[in-house]
């Protein structure tokens, strides 16, 4: 299969900072995630698909035709920034017609795509409200809308499932995919695992400015099983916690916490331990406080798998 | 999409969004001003017209030359690109099929009819009030068409200017205060050539010389007066080529330049 965006040994520092790093990738039809946690250079990549930015080193390319000043390309591609901004005195309805005027559709046609994107994302009745006025949610989904109203070949989103609730997720989710299944491009970003692993399963991981892999999910998800995680589990009686784990296999180490309630463990095998805490909590009767997961994040994993 | 179809485009787009932003409402009710010092006056110096008119109508096109159009055309001017890029809304126009430079054109176009409709907005009802008892004369009526031409020629030759000054630099604002109300208010008084360095030199030009007389205009002589004059011809060509220069330069830093978010 021919790559849709390619680039090669591309760069891109502001001042002296690194903002990417000699990464070169081809991204095929279908749905790409890009991993990485906040500052990992993701959005510099996307901007430099987008043609926002110039490469200091290497090129990018979209279709086989450069990305930076060309705006040719533009017909074919639609860009869902990460930012939460808006022209926020426009109604959500004339934000979206608004910028299909760009693309030299007639009046009806503006109308008909308006009609049918606001449709898409479930904005129909607030179409004449003031962007200001929306939600959270209710912004990322005009975000979405304006991004692919034009039918694009390739939807590049920046984070789209930020701030939207679990519902709104899940629509957005099947949205994407959707569009997956129409056979068009679509590279998605996130720092979230689970997001990711929601809409696709090819993943390229980006950490510091440099691709770290480039696979499918269970690949990624073996990098990062062989990490140990470290879980706290907040309870009245961690001792009697930890004697129900003293011979579970998924469990390396368990120490207590200096306050005395909490009980620290570490685990190669996150979703094993969470499967099986639940089933102790219950038999033992034990009431839990808090459970958390320091390094539970995409972070950790990254400082893992370079090294660190 | 074809160059000046994208121009058009942009124009629709912020030709709608332009009239509804409280900056639009400020700088409206800032162009009251000359409206009720023309109502006031018109109490005040009831059944007196001749050289008090012709005097507040020559406070009043300094009101609008050396300071209403410098302002509208300074904060109007600067944020085609910087409101763009200090609102993080770039990428939603530089993400279409459309030329970078039609961006630039196409707002110019935009915020310089918001402001002529303005400035019209403003000197009109003033202007009239005014000249009430002269209405039928027709100098009366050809000296407000110029009035209202050389304030036309104002915006778009200070707006190109500012348009490059924020396309150029980040803070654009700052230098375009200095440039406004410093450099333009000295460098127009300078004899010899180096007050043509100047705008207003060339908007001054257009207008009729009326030498103030009366008593209450002695405190505005100075603000009305004119060195030497360039010919009109010239100065309208002058004023042409400062704009189609600076929107031009505009245009060209725009298309090649990066605009990086602050972080």
């Amino acid at each position: 299969m021919s790559a849709v965006i390619s680039a090669s040994h591309l760069s891109k520092w502001y001042g002296n900072v690194l903002g990417l790093n000699d990464v070169s990738l081809e991204i095929e039809a279908g749905i790409t995630g890009l991993l990485g946690p906040n500052g990992a250079g993701k959005s510099t990549f996307m901007k430099l698909v987008t043609g926002q930015m110039k490469p200091n080193i290497g090129f990018v390319t979209v279709r086989g035709r450069k990305a930076w000043n060309n705006p040719g390309i533009f017909q074919g591609i639609g860009f869902c920034p990460e930012n939460d901004v808006f022209y926020e005195d426009m109604t959500g309805g004339e934000f979206v017609a608004g910028l299909l005027r760009f693309y030299g559709y007639a009046r009806t046609e503006i109308r008909d795509r308006t009609a049918r994107a606001l449709d898409l994302v479930g904005l129909t009745a607030d179409q004449d409200r003031l962007i200001r006025g929306y939600s959270r949610g209710m912004r990322q989904r005009i975000k979405f809308a304006q991004a692919v109203a034009h039918d694009p070949e390739i939807v590049i989103l920046d984070e789209p499932l930020s701030g939207l609730d679990p519902l709104g997720k899940r629509k957005l989710i099947r949205l994407i995919k959707d569009f997956k299944s129409q056979g068009r491009t679509v590279l998605v970003s996130s720092h979230v695992l689970p997001e990711i692993e929601a809409l696709t399963s090819q993943v390229v991981l980006i950490h510091q400015g440099k691709v770290l892999a480039q696979g499918d999910i269970p690949y990624i998800r073996d990098l990062i099983e062989s990490h140990p995680h470290q879980i706290s589990v907040r309870s009245g009686d961690p001792r009697a916690l930890a004697a129900r784990f003293v011979g579970d296999k998924s469990i390396q180490k368990m120490t207590f916490a200096a306050d005395g309630r909490t009980l620290v463990v570490e685990t190669h095998n996150r979703d094993a331990f969470f499967g099986r805490l639940t089933g102790v909590l219950l038999e033992a009767g034990l009431a839990v406080d808090e459970i958390s997961s320091p390094d539970d994040n995409l972070q950790a994993v990254f400082e893992y798998l370079v090294g660190k | 999409m074809k160059a000046t179809r994208a121009v058009r485009e942009v124009f629709g787009f912020f030709g709608g969004l332009a009239w509804k932003t409280g900056k639009t409402r400020v700088f409206a009710l800032l162009g009251l001003i000359p409206v009720a010092l023309a109502v006031v006056v018109r109490i005040v110096l009831r059944g007196r017209t001749g050289d008090m008119v012709a005097v507040f109508t020559e406070i009043l096109m300094v009101f609008f030359l050396q300071f209403y159009i410098v302002i509208l055309t300074l904060f109007y001017g600067t944020s085609i690109t910087a409101e763009e890029t200090e609102n993080r809304t770039l990428a939603y126009l530089t993400t279409r099929p459309v030329p970078k430079p039609a961006i630039i054109l196409g707002k110019y176009a935009a915020y310089g009819l918001l402001m002529f409709a303005m400035v019209a907005a403003s000197l009109i009802p003033s202007y009239f009030l005014l000249n009430a008892g002269r209405l039928g004369q027709p100098e009366v009526i050809k000296a407000f068409f110029v009035d209202l031409g050389v304030l036309g020629l104002g915006i778009l030759a200070y707006s190109a200017f500012f348009t490059f000054l924020g396309t150029f630099l980040k803070r654009a604002i700052i230098l375009g205060l200095i440039f406004g109300f410093g450099w333009e208010n000295v460098i127009q008084y300078f004899p010899g050539s180096t007050q043509r360095f100047s705008v207003v030199h060339y908007l001054k030009s257009l207008l009729p010389y009326r030498p103030v007389t009366g008593g209450g205009g002695r405190g505005v002589a100075l603000l009305l007066f004119r060195l030497e004059p360039t010919p009109p011809l010239l100065a309208v060509l002058a004023l042409t080529a400062i704009a189609a220069v600076f929107l031009a330069l505009a245009c060209g830093l725009f298309r090649i330049k990066e605009y990086l978010y602050e972080d």
